[in-house]
């Protein structure tokens, strides 16, 4: 019996002895119901105690995590990063840095799920269910796996690059917000005068491109076809991505000299990686509105370093809220009628404003949704 | 009581246009002003572009800023050469960065020529050989070389070097309650602050730029007004080491020190 129990049972009797002697028969039953009540704690007791025991975790798991929370097993088919357990734990609790990555990238990686003893170790109720006996799989499962089903081993993709040819998530989903001081990676990178090899298939830059703040080592020409060009549109898609240039979508891009040594180095992954308040869609590109620049275009006379046109680009501090915003007065440096013995072929404002008049719309830079609009002061100083 | 409902009415139906209006009545943006910034330095060989260096914006006017131009002037600094040297670098990895200008040796790829052969520097023949044993492949082994430096001779004198910008513009920012801007100059010298308040500001590279010979500090003046960027790319603050009596400016040149 435990000590709270026979706590329980002294304060009945205690009770009942003198009562009794007083009023007996209104005593009576109130005396009984206090035993039955204490009985029935004393089972509660036990039952807890003997409960939390079995969930006892093993003692060479990592941070003790004793019981699940309780809910409906769909709940358990989406991980969230943000529960308080989840939170508690050190990313290196679940993820190994890296993990077996050579079927699934040329380079070290954090590139599958954690295993199964990372999930199990908290979560054994949602895997040993009844979804299991009645045949549909613990939908805990369907975190990592494409089915869930006691002999299915195919797992989605993990994370990116996806040489591996796993299927991807139908709805991908990021938690986790990337943390990047643009201005000091400009700062070191800027004098690099080649692209790396790893960064694309892409040719490498001819002589003539410009050898300074090479952007290029990490902002490629996007030639990954896309629906635009594989498939015949009836309408020209309003933003042709790969008119622009790609952001680095993998870990290689910062191992390079994040592997070990310089903070942030690959097994702090919060060095980076900031849990967003609520998961979001990832962006592949920064949002494009309307203009149809070909950076490998001009007719292979786009050979200015960037900054020239992105010219607020060396200022940025972070990669929150960058965009690559050019003004109208760094393309009219070039594309103006007071050039033409430069750039022969280049086509100018001043032509486009008299295209506008006749056409009323602006189609050589723009798309047609902005190009039918008002042109904006900046595009008439610059006409000037 | 009719009159009170009819004038209850008009005034439901008058608020919300009067709000719309006061809303499109209101003072438009203030304009801004725009610095198309242009560096330049006279040297033996003729006057050059100074490229890849920071400048800073610190809100106010030099004598506003006295305590700090003060602290910006008296800041010395080791140049790159002293600083490799007194690490023990090798006179490979000296030439290496010499000849980009590096900072770090983040700023340019580290090639297979450079690992072996004639060019091989042999700090980074050390680092690749302890990369390969880890990483196994060749190819990641070079590209991640970086990794396997000693810090001090990886990106030890940027990191100084920033550590002492970083202080100043910590100091500018208590000083002058403004954020301080930063942009780096294009190969042709050419740097673009844009989006400023009207008001007069100091401009300065805060440390000294190496160039072939000696070390160029500027600490200048500049009046911003609300202007185009149009009418700014046509009227560049161009800054020399040179004397110019339309620029309030204070060059400070020092030549580079022998190393020991």
């Amino acid at each position: 019996m435990t000590p709270l129990c026979y706590f329980h049972m002294q304060l009945s009797i205690a009770y009942k002895a003198p009562s009794s002697r007083r009023t007996p028969k209104i005593v009576a039953l109130p005396a009984r119901l206090e035993i039955i009540a204490s009985l029935f704690l004393c089972f509660l007791l036990i039952s807890f105690v003997s409960a939390q025991t079995r969930r006892r975790p093993r003692p060479t798991q990592p941070q003790p995590q004793t019981q699940a929370p309780r809910g409906s097993a769909t709940k358990y088919s989406t991980f969230l990063h943000s529960s308080d357990k989840h939170k508690s734990l050190k990313c290196s609790d679940c993820h190994r840095v890296p993990t077996a990555w050579n079927a699934k990238r040329d380079f070290p990686d954090v590139a599958d799920f954690p295993d199964h003893d990372a999930c199990v170790r908290c979560h054994r109720q949602q895997f040993f269910t009844r979804q299991v006996i009645v045949g549909t799989g613990p939908s805990i499962c369907t975190v990592c796996h494409v089915r869930a089903a006691p002999r299915e081993n195919a797992r989605f993709a993990f994370g990116a690059p996806n040489n591996s040819n796993q299927p991807t998530k139908p709805k991908q989903q990021w938690q986790f917000t990337n943390e990047f001081p643009h201005d000091k990676h400009q700062n070191a990178i800027a004098m690099l005068h080649r692209l790396r090899s790893v960064f694309s298939n892409h040719k490498l830059t001819d002589d003539k491109k410009p050898d300074y703040n090479n952007c290029s080592i990490c902002h490629k020409t996007d030639d990954t076809p896309t629906l635009a060009r594989v498939l015949p549109q009836p309408v020209p898609l309003p933003r042709p991505e790969n008119y622009f240039k790609t952001m680095p979508h993998s870990h290689d891009a910062c191992f390079d000299c994040h592997w070990k040594d310089l903070k942030p180095v690959s097994d702090d992954c919060g060095g980076c990686h900031k849990l967003a308040p609520a998961a979001f869609a990832p962006m592949t590109s920064p949002k494009r509105i309307s203009a149809k620049f070909a950076h490998e275009g001009g007719k292979g006379e786009h050979i200015l370093e960037c900054t020239t046109c992105h010219i607020n680009i060396t200022r940025a501090s972070t990669s929150r809220g960058l965009t690559p915003d050019v003004p109208i007065a760094a393309c009219a440096s070039c594309h103006k009628d007071s050039k033409k013995t430069t750039y022969p072929k280049a086509a100018t404002i001043e032509e486009e404003f008299a295209n506008n008049k006749k056409t009323g719309e602006c189609t050589y830079c723009h798309t047609a949704d902005v190009g039918k609009k008002k042109p904006p002061p900046s595009h008439d100083a610059a006409a000037q | 009581m009719r009159i009170a409902r009819t004038v209850l009415l008009l005034f439901g139906c008058l608020a919300p246009l009067l709000l719309n209006l006061a809303g499109h009545t209101q003072t438009p943006q203030a304009a801004r002003g725009v610095i198309r910034l242009k560096v330049r330095y006279k040297s033996a060989a003729g006057m050059k572009d100074l490229p890849r260096k920071r400048f800073f914006l610190i809100k106010g006017s030099l004598e506003q800023n006295q305590a700090l131009t003060d602290t910006i002037k008296q800041t010395q600094f080791t140049s790159r050469q002293c600083y490799y040297r007194s690490h023990g670098a090798s006179d490979a990895l000296l030439k290496w960065l010499d000849e980009k200008d590096c900072e770090s040796i983040y700023c340019h790829e580290i090639e297979d020529k450079y690992i072996s052969g004639s060019e091989a520097v042999p700090e980074f023949k050390a680092a690749y050989d302890q990369a390969l044993k880890e990483l196994k492949t060749p190819e990641v082994a070079r590209r991640w070389l970086p990794n396997y430096l000693p810090a001090e001779l990886r990106d030890g004198y940027y990191k100084t070097r920033q550590q002492t910008i970083d202080a100043l513009t910590k100091q500018a920012e208590t000083a002058t309650g403004k954020p301080v801007m930063s942009i780096m100059t294009d190969r042709k010298g050419t740097a673009y602050l844009t989006d400023l308040d009207p008001g007069v500001y100091t401009i300065s590279n805060l440390v000294g730029s190496e160039t072939e010979k000696s070390s160029i500090l500027w600490i200048c003046e500049r009046e911003v007004k609300a202007t185009d960027l149009y009418i700014a790319m046509k009227r560049p603050f161009m800054l020399s080491n040179e004397k110019d009596p339309k620029v309030k400016c204070e060059v400070i040149e020092r030549p580079l020190p022998a190393c020991k």
